[in-house]
């Protein structure tokens, strides 16, 4: 099946190196072809694949921009388990640009950007939001505006990928006031007349393991995973948080954290109660968790803040404008299209026990116990002083120098 | 005389551009440029001080943690409560984590391949090269394989992240077996860095950006399931850093003894304190506050001595105010950047009206004078080791020094604490949360980053913030000149070091790591005054 000279490659002896038995490579492979949606006896194909791309120089070239970004994605990126991020760069692709990693600097290191971005070919993974204020001057690189470096990046790119709410949206670069004009990739290109596709993975950070899902789809299928209407990958983000929760049973019992320290934490119940977004954000965070799979926010005791939820088409409804007051609970609860008013929220809490409310395929069931917890608010002071974008989600925004005030 | 410029700098976090003026194979003049504005102090009002901990956090992704904290801090200062023990054991945790994670990431796979240079291992000799490693004291890895994967990926010919580097023989001093070994350790480098973020995971909730601390303390009540996981953690790391890490910086340094002779900054270093030891006071943390004057004289911190100058940094306002009056009304100047001039976002911010280095170096001093029993300890055997005085630590290898024997320190610290931890957490009245007292007020979180010193003020009116100020470290080491033209620590730090290629100057770019700058930021080199090309720079296997 696999050439022996192609065993000798560079991967196989990696591994070898770092005690990687061929058995242990090809398990791991039928997890990503599991991973990517392929059956998991696909794995030897995957393995094939792999080794061949890093013996013949075919791996596929990856140029890596941070734009407006507090290099979180990268550093999420470094995160990665398996594969880690070595194997990811020295042996599936060849990651030509990087400001964090790359050896290289300065002109040396824009001139092995612009040979890949010549050559064609590539992959742009945009970390960031894109920064228009200031007409592009609130982000210069290489004497570059930051705006100008993506659009000549995103020309020649076979696909960008967002890693990250900020370059999806904006994410927190573009709450209120939105000091620096942030906005999201996909927006842009559209507004630049760009047609490269573009793939949404948003949450604060990036989680290395929806990266490593489109990449490697890309390297052994040549194509893009399926894509929901944000763009995102529909196996990790077809999902609220919510229905795939550990701590989902306490939920259906009605047995809720009401402050932080407190027995009931000690007992792992619901974080609904103290402001958890689970419920109507969007993301496989339970099944993908974090940094090696050792936790994830909920089960370290944490609300979730809903850092996934996005909308690509206006960087108003990022997810800090959405979700704060994070710790307070939410005034209005969206369950797929479904708003469930504050009045229908207080009527199932305060007490009318077993009322279920069946929605986007899962039901609930508040038990009664309902005492303390942050108050319900009818609406947030700080959603006061917000536009009602939540209502109108694909209203066009225009950005305006230096903030949207 | 001739202009360099590194921009962007890589291996940094952020966007940062240095422009150099070289005169005799020297640097006479410099000026740092950040290259980014977010805004996050605006993006900060009218929010709630739990909000402010979430994001204020992110404007660092590398340390996340620290802002976390020190938001935390402010917050806890403004609601006027006092942390518990269980939080203040989770917190020391977390941060000590977060340290690790980014001393392991910065000596090895950021500044490290400033000195290392893992073409040149293709020719080391495998035997010579344990050899080597066991007359090191250093990890063993298999050498073999490293190399063979060395030689396949070069024959493969996609450089990756080696494309255009500015490895050569003339610069890059070490024997290609040591070369060999501190490859391997690159790669296990990777796997420590994240074996430590696992430990913020564990606690945290994910790593970066860590769901658990707000103020009041730690919404997790952590379990003795997940301190033993974490324990495990500390452990390897600890006899890895002990083991591989210190034993490598030893060998390597020898071999640039020539770096201990440039950059040093302005000779004055500032410390906010970090890891509450039960006291909580800050002169009597794990790494104490304290500032250190031009005369070498250790000072107890003042809040109030701290300003920040606008005049050469793209801000509307030229003022010169202590951050709890602090201003920020960003503007890009019409004409653009101008060195005479406005030339960076970056504020300059000053102690006293004088420049301070922050950083693991002026933690490091600060303990010392203060007399912290193993801070004593490991910096008179080091330098003892080293045969070099204390005054030589305030060079480029004196950084690097000072942060990797911080690195052991906290290495050992994190077993300690998660010990602790573990039998508070099987104690059921162990408390990790605390109510406000009051939700009107103001508190200044002065706490460090692994890059130094960091501050967060915040005041609140009925649990609202009315303005929220953060200085970071990199501000104070990356800061332009002030009002008296006084160049900031990173420019003063690059007068005087050797550059014999204006197009790489690779003294320079160490000068730079040797602070490791966080700013999302880019160190570029000039158009040269000379009027002279730069050199196409293409790796000799071409980019693919």
């Amino acid at each position: 099946m696999v050439m022996p000279e192609v065993r000798e490659a560079g991967l196989a002896s990696y591994l070898a190196s770092k005690g990687v038995s061929r058995r242990t490579f090809l398990k791991f492979c039928g997890g990503v072809a599991a991973a990517i949606g392929l059956s998991s006896t696909m794995g030897p194909k995957v393995a094939e694949a792999l080794e061949i791309g890093s013996a013949t120089g075919k791996l596929i070239p990856v140029v890596w921009i941070e734009a407006g970004s507090c290099s979180g994605c990268t550093e999420s990126l470094a995160q990665a388990v398996e594969p880690d991020v070595a194997t990811l760069v020295l042996d599936y692709l060849s990651l030509n640009y990087s400001e964090t990693l790359s050896a290289a600097a300065g002109h040396s290191l824009e001139k092995a950007k612009e040979e890949t971005i010549e050559a064609g070919g590539y992959i742009l993974i945009y970390e960031g939001a894109v920064m228009t204020g200031w007409d592009g001057n609130a982000l210069m690189v290489a004497d570059e505006k930051g705006t100008d470096a993506l659009i000549h990046a995103a020309s020649n790119a076979l696909a960008v990928i967002s890693a990250g709410s900020c370059a999806v949206d904006g994410g927190w670069c573009a709450a209120h006031p939105n000091p620096a004009g942030a906005m999201g990739v996909q927006k842009f290109l559209k507004q630049n007349g760009i047609a490269t596709p573009v793939i949404n993975l948003p949450s604060c950070p990036v989680n290395p393991e929806h990266i490593v899902e489109v990449v490697m789809n890309f390297v052994l299928t040549g194509q893009l995973p399926k894509l929901n209407s944000n763009n995102e990958p529909e196996l990790s983000f077809g999902q609220l948080i919510h229905e795939n929760c550990p701590r989902r049973g306490h939920f259906e019992n009605g047995e809720f954290v009401y402050e932080f320290g407190s027995d009931e934490e000690r007992k792992g119940y619901c974080l609904y109660a103290m402001g958890c977004k689970g419920p109507q954000t969007y993301s496989n965070c339970p099944v993908v968790r974090w940094n090696g799979k050792a936790s994830w926010c909920v089960e370290a005791g944490a609300p979730c803040i809903g850092c996934a939820s996005c909308n690509p088409r206006s960087s108003r409804n990022n997810w800090v404008n959405n979700n704060a007051p994070f710790l307070q609970r939410f005034h209005d609860m969206h369950v797929g299209s479904t708003n469930f008013q504050p009045t229908t929220l207080a009527i199932a809490v305060t007490g009318i026990a077993g009322v279920a409310i069946a929605a986007h395929g899962f039901g609930m069931k508040f038990a009664g116990r309902t005492k303390g917890g942050a108050p319900i608010e009818t609406e947030s002071d700080w959603s006061k002083k917000q536009p009602k974008a939540a209502e109108a989600p694909e209203v066009v925004e225009d950005v305006q120098e230096g903030g949207d005030e | 005389m001739a202009r360099s410029v590194i921009d962007p700098v890589s291996r940094i976090e952020g966007h940062l551009r240095v422009e150099m003026e070289v005169s005799g194979g020297k640097v006479t003049d410099a000026w740092v440029t950040g290259g980014l504005f977010r805004g996050m102090e605006l993006i900060l009002q009218n929010r709630e001080p739990a909000d402010a901990a979430m994001i204020a956090q992110r404007i660092c992704g590398v340390c996340p943690i620290s802002h976390a904290h020190a938001a935390c801090f402010a917050g806890e200062g403004a609601y006027g409560i006092t942390l518990e023990n269980g939080a203040r054991l989770v917190r020391n945790i977390l941060e000590g984590s977060q340290f690790l994670h980014s001393h392991i990431l910065w000596f090895y796979n950021l500044t490290g391949l400033d000195y290392v240079d893992p073409t040149n291992a293709l020719s080391a000799n495998v035997a010579d090269t344990y050899d080597l490693a066991n007359a090191a004291g250093t990890g063993n890895s298999d050498f073999a394989a490293v190399k063979k994967h060395l030689e396949s990926f070069i024959k493969n010919g996609q450089l990756s992240i080696f494309s255009g580097n500015w490895f050569s023989r003339d610069t890059f001093n070490l024997p290609p077996e040591l070369d060999l070994i501190a490859t391997a350790h690159y790669l296990e480098a990777l796997q420590y860095q994240a074996k430590a973020s696992q430990i913020s995971g564990l606690l945290g909730g994910k790593m970066p950006h860590i769901m658990t601390s707000i103020p009041g303390g730690t919404t997790y009540v952590p379990t003795v399931e997940k301190i033993d996981d974490a324990l495990m953690r500390a452990i390897e790391i600890r006899d890895w850093v002990a083991n591989t890490l210190i034993p490598d910086t030893l060998a390597i340094g020898p071999y640039y003894t020539e770096a201990l002779g440039f950059g040093k900054g302005p000779g004055r270093y500032a410390a906010w304190g970090v890891f509450n030891s039960p006291s909580q006071k800050p002169n009597e943390r794990y790494l104490p506050a304290g500032v250190i004057d031009g005369k070498f004289k250790l000072h107890d911190v003042d809040e109030s001595l701290i300003t920040e100058y606008t005049g050469h940094s793209y801000y509307k306002t030229e003022s010169n105010l202590n951050p709890r009056h602090g201003l920020t009304d960003p503007e890009f100047p019409e004409g653009g950047r101008d060195l005479e001039g406005k030339y960076t976002w970056c504020k300059a911010p000053r102690y006293d009206g004088k420049p301070y280095e922050a950083g693991p170096l002026s933690r490091m001093l600060v303990a010392y004078m203060r007399g912290v029993p193993e801070i004593v300890k490991l910096i008179d055997s080091t330098t003892k080791t080293l045969g070099v005085g204390i005054h030589d630590l305030e060079s480029v290898l004196g950084r690097i020094v000072a942060r990797n024997l911080e690195c052991l320190y906290i290495a050992n610290l994190e077993v300690e604490w998660l010990t602790e931890l573990g039998k508070a957490a099987a104690d059921p009245s162990t408390k990790y949360f605390t109510e406000p007292a009051h939700e009107t007020g103001e508190g200044a979180g002065m706490w460090e980053a692994p890059r130094g010193a960091l501050y967060h003020f915040e005041r609140i009116k009925n649990n609202e913030i009315q303005d929220y100020q953060i200085i970071i470290p990199t501000t104070w080491n990356i800061s332009p000149r002030d009002a008296d033209g006084v160049k900031g620590p990173m420019e003063q730090a690059l007068i005087g070091c050797p550059v014999d290629d204006v197009e790489k100057p690779i003294n320079a770019l160490r000068v730079v790591h040797s602070f490791d700058p966080c700013v999302a930021c880019a160190v570029h080199v000039n158009e040269p005054a000379t009027g002279k090309h730069f050199e196409v720079v293409t790796n000799p296997w071409g980019v693919k």
